[in-house]
């Protein structure tokens, strides 16, 4: 078939693994943006999350932040920041810039939903008894509630990361880099393929970082709590059902 | 800042967009919800398979979505099938696994009760399962539509003839990043998802008027 | 339905019934399982399946309605093999009880009750008339009840619900699985001498699986004590269980306290009472204090002008001259009425440290007295038969 050779053919030139355009490039932009939103979103969202799992206040407050960041649409969001991001960098401003500021927004919800779901479904005994062992907030935060919550906060993490992958994809409308580029330039071009083989670029990547944090999950979850209760599905998990709260 | 001539001249072109916004976000949760329903009684019937279902919306959910959209146009050309069918998959992957997890959701014993009553199979499906799955369902149908919405703005990158608000935003930004024709297919479009999940949270109360009175009851 | 109306109550019949859970790689015997079982329950009477768990009682009860198929055997519901027919159409003909209740969580109470009538396709006003009548039957006010939901209620109301809406479409025959076993002692206690009364009304067949030997010899006019593995060990009534246990596994099951389990048979109407002196407030004191003295019981009971007691008064704290205050009554031994168990009525005299109770009618009036004495002769050997006889129809008088 046309698609299938022009795909292969597009893969295998050597042309495109060389080079600023190239695939090894455009990954590597895609990855780093990706990383740098991630850390971004985890700094802002953990401790938050985690502070409202583990006292209760908040949750409320947080739950309609999350409801709203999960509603927006992402290419609205990339918009909206570029004319407050050009004014920090004229140049990234317009390009980089604004897909990053939206990759945060966006990645923020479901890290911040399952910190504080996730601390707050720890079993309240646990953390009497820790209370009643004399451990202080913080220790009982980090001994007892993080480590059994760990799954489920990963989760939350793992669902931000395809976010963010997907996310930082769209940022090649905006004249930024990654994969996205390939499909962005190959339908200007007509190329179909390299628009097929940047799909697979992509779909691999995305696949790849579900897999990752899904491993890292799964490594997570500590021996002792490994029967009974939802364990998270190694490989790819469909979302899990929505609760509509 | 703002070019409210551009805005004024061009009031009929928002209003079309917004309309087509709608119009190809409805399409895509309508057909994606029927597809859904059928495939997730099927799937509740037949557990075995639940699991490959399961898995491939697993995998379509996980790749981005411009990378289907730019797929599909290398099949489909530049049509409305290669706006609606991610359309449609991202709406499947969300429902199928809330109605399953809705029907899944019915206790124990209601089903043993329902049986020992004498309903057929049938009846127990539409008059006990299906409305006590509903809550799950309608609580999908909000995710499926707000990100549906989402979504369409993607549709811009396919053709002009797409995109709903999102076609002012890739146009304006083609302009030189002209801000008044980004902000006016972006505000709206943030407007029009937002307002979906308001609606759907009243629905979500009209329609368990059981859960209401347990609130009621906690409270007095 | 003009057939329906006129069986109230069906006789059902397992003969040979087996089920078996064995394949290739089980064991023989699984949990739940039942073994030849051959029993006849007649019309209007309450046949109680009692055994450990895995015995196959609720097996044997499933049976009957075909929420499990038995593997080998028949039951036959007035004759008829229940295999004969269409299984959803049957269900609807039987009342079905479930330990959890399982009420339809999106619809009201009144709904609930009206299940099976709106599938057998009763008018609506036909269906709401029913429901309300037959909340009102239950003890649950249908202004009050027939528009909440089931999750508002306590689990002693839904038990209520659950069978209202089993008796909805006055089904012949009920199947009741642990139905008051999710409730707490106080609650169970009530809804059990409740449903007592309402079977005493309704006379209708009931098959009643239960795990609790004491429920079993309350509730039961037959009982059929059931042993792991599904053998039927004993069937017969309570006062024989009792008395005469068929085997070492029945007499373990039922418990070292055979005997003060037979006392919960008979009931304080049955017994003959005794004659007390009395007086009522305000009668010379003189007069009374010397047919205190005179008799051999040195306690006086004190009563009101209904005749209703107020207390003891110690026969040496009656003055001589005057007339008698109820303020000279000690606080009350327990009340008992006709229907109280001998067994229950030990148990308060005991509670309150007193040897006799005061036994009254239903407006709170004195009957005569019963003596831990007269309770402990029923149980010697010498005791009237008819006094333990009269036992096995406790459930139903």
């Amino acid at each position: 078939m046309n698609l299938v050779t022009a795909t292969a053919a597009w893969l295998t030139n050597p042309a495109q693994w060389a080079g600023q355009f190239g695939i090894p490039n455009r990954l590597l932009e895609h990855v780093l943006i990706a990383s740098i939103s991630l850390a971004i979103a985890l700094l802002l969202a953990l401790p938050a999350g985690l502070a409202i799992g583990h006292t209760g206040r908040g949750a409320g407050v947080a739950a309609s932040v999350a409801n709203l960041g999960r509603s927006l649409p992402s290419l609205a969001v990339i918009a909206i920041a570029i004319p407050v991001t050009v004014l920090i960098d004229p140049v990234l401003g317009g390009t980089v810039l604004p897909t990053l500021v939206a990759m945060v927004v966006l990645a923020v919800p479901p890290i911040l939903v399952n910190a504080y779901t996730g601390i707050a479904e720890v079993d309240r005994d646990l953390v009497e008894a820790g209370r009643g062992m004399g451990m202080r907030e913080r220790e009982i935060l980090a001994g007892i509630e993080l480590p059994v919550a760990l799954p489920v906060v990963l989760g939350g993490i793992r669902s931000a990361a395809v976010q963010i992958v997907a996310t930082a994809t769209l940022g090649a409308i905006f004249g930024g880099g990654g994969l996205g580029r390939f499909l962005v330039d190959g339908i200007a071009q007509k190329d179909d393929g390299q628009v097929f083989g940047g799909v697979l670029l992509v779909a691999a990547l995305a696949i790849a970082t579900e897999v990752a944090v899904g491993l890292l999950q799964r490594v997570a979850r500590s021996p002792g709590l490994r029967r009974g209760g939802r364990g998270p599905a190694v490989g790819i998990a469909p979302p899990p059902p929505v609760l509509g709260l | 800042m703002i070019d409210w001539v551009w805005l004024a001249g061009h009031l009929d072109a928002i209003v079309y967009r917004t309309w087509q916004h709608v119009y190809l976000a409805a399409l895509g949760v309508a057909i994606g919800f029927a597809i859904s329903f059928v495939l997730a009684l099927v799937a509740a019937r037949y557990r075995l398979l639940y699991s490959p279902i399961s898995a491939l919306a697993g995998i379509l959910y996980t790749i981005p979505s411009l990378a289907l959209f730019a797929a599909l146009i290398s099949i489909t050309g530049f049509s409305v099938v290669t706006a609606e069918v991610p359309l449609v998959m991202y709406t499947l992957v969300i429902l199928v696994r809330n109605i399953v997890a809705g029907l899944d959701g019915v206790p124990a014993e209601v089903l043993e009760a329902a049986d020992g009553m004498g309903y057929t199979r049938r009846q127990r499906l539409w008059r006990v399962e299906l409305p006590l799955a509903v809550p799950l369902i309608v609580a999908g149908l909000r995710l499926a539509t707000v990100s549906t919405i989402g979504l369409v703005t993607i549709t811009a990158t396919i053709s002009d003839a797409f995109g709903g608000l999102g076609y002012f935003i890739l146009d304006g930004y083609h302009r030189l990043t002209f801000l008044t024709e980004m902000y006016a297919g972006a505000l709206p479009s943030i407007l029009l998802a937002l307002g979906a999940d308001l609606l759907f949270v009243r629905v979500q109360r009209r329609v368990t008027p059981w859960a209401q009175a347990r609130a009621l009851e906690a409270n007095s | 339905m003009p057939e329906q109306a006129a069986h109230r109550a069906a006789i059902v019949e397992y003969q040979h019934v087996s089920k078996s859970y064995a394949t290739a790689k089980l064991p023989r015997s699984a949990p739940g399982a039942v073994n030849d079982l051959s029993l006849t329950v007649p019309a209007g009477k309450i046949c109680v399946l009692v055994g450990p768990s895995g015995c196959g009682k609720t097996t044997s009860l499933k049976m009957v309605n075909r929420l499990i198929e038995p593997t080998s055997g028949r039951i036959l519901i007035d004759g008829a093999d229940v295999a004969g027919r269409d299984a959803t159409e049957l269900r609807r003909e039987i009342g079905y009880v479930i330990q959890q209740v399982g009420l339809f969580p999106h619809q009201t109470v009144g709904a609930n009750v009206a299940v099976v009538p709106r599938l057998l396709g009763w008018p609506a006003a036909r269906q709401r008339e029913r429901a309300e009548e037959l909340l009102a039957l239950v003890g649950l006010d249908p202004a009050l009840y027939r528009d909440r939901f089931p999750a508002q209620l306590s689990g002693g109301e839904r038990q209520r619900v659950g069978v209202a809406r089993a008796l909805a479409a006055d089904p012949p025959l009920m199947l009741m699985d642990e139905p008051f076993g999710a409730v707490d002692p106080i609650v169970r206690e009530r809804l059990q001498n409740e449903f007592l009364r309402l079977q005493a009304e309704l006379a209708k067949t009931i098959l009643f699986v239960t795990h609790d030997i004491d429920e079993a010899i309350k509730m039961g006019d037959l009982v059929a004590v059931m042993q792991a593995g599904g053998h039927l060990e004993q069937f017969a009534p309570p006062a024989e269980i009792l008395a005469a246990p068929a085997s070492e596994f029945v007499a373990d099951f039922v418990g070292a306290d055979r005997g003060l389990k037979r006392l919960s048979l008979t009931r304080v109407g049955e017994m003959a009472l005794q004659p007390v002196v009395t007086a009522r407030a305000g009668d010379p004191a003189g007069e009374a204090r010397a047919r205190t003295f005179a008799d051999p019981f040195p306690y006086l009971l004190l009563l009101d002008p209904s005749d209703r007691p107020i207390g003891w008064v110690n026969q040496r704290h009656i003055p001589g001259t005057g007339t008698l205050a109820p303020s000279l009554a000690t606080p009350m031994s327990p009340l008992l009425d006709r229907r109280t168990t001998l067994k229950d009525a030990l148990s308060m005299m005991l509670d309150a440290d007193v040897q006799t109770g005061i036994v009254v009618d239903r407006a709170g009036r004195l009957r005569g007295v019963l003596t831990v004495e007269a309770i402990a002769a029923v149980l010697r050997p010498s005791a009237d038969p008819e006094v333990i006889a009269a036992g096995t129809s406790g459930a139903g008088s």
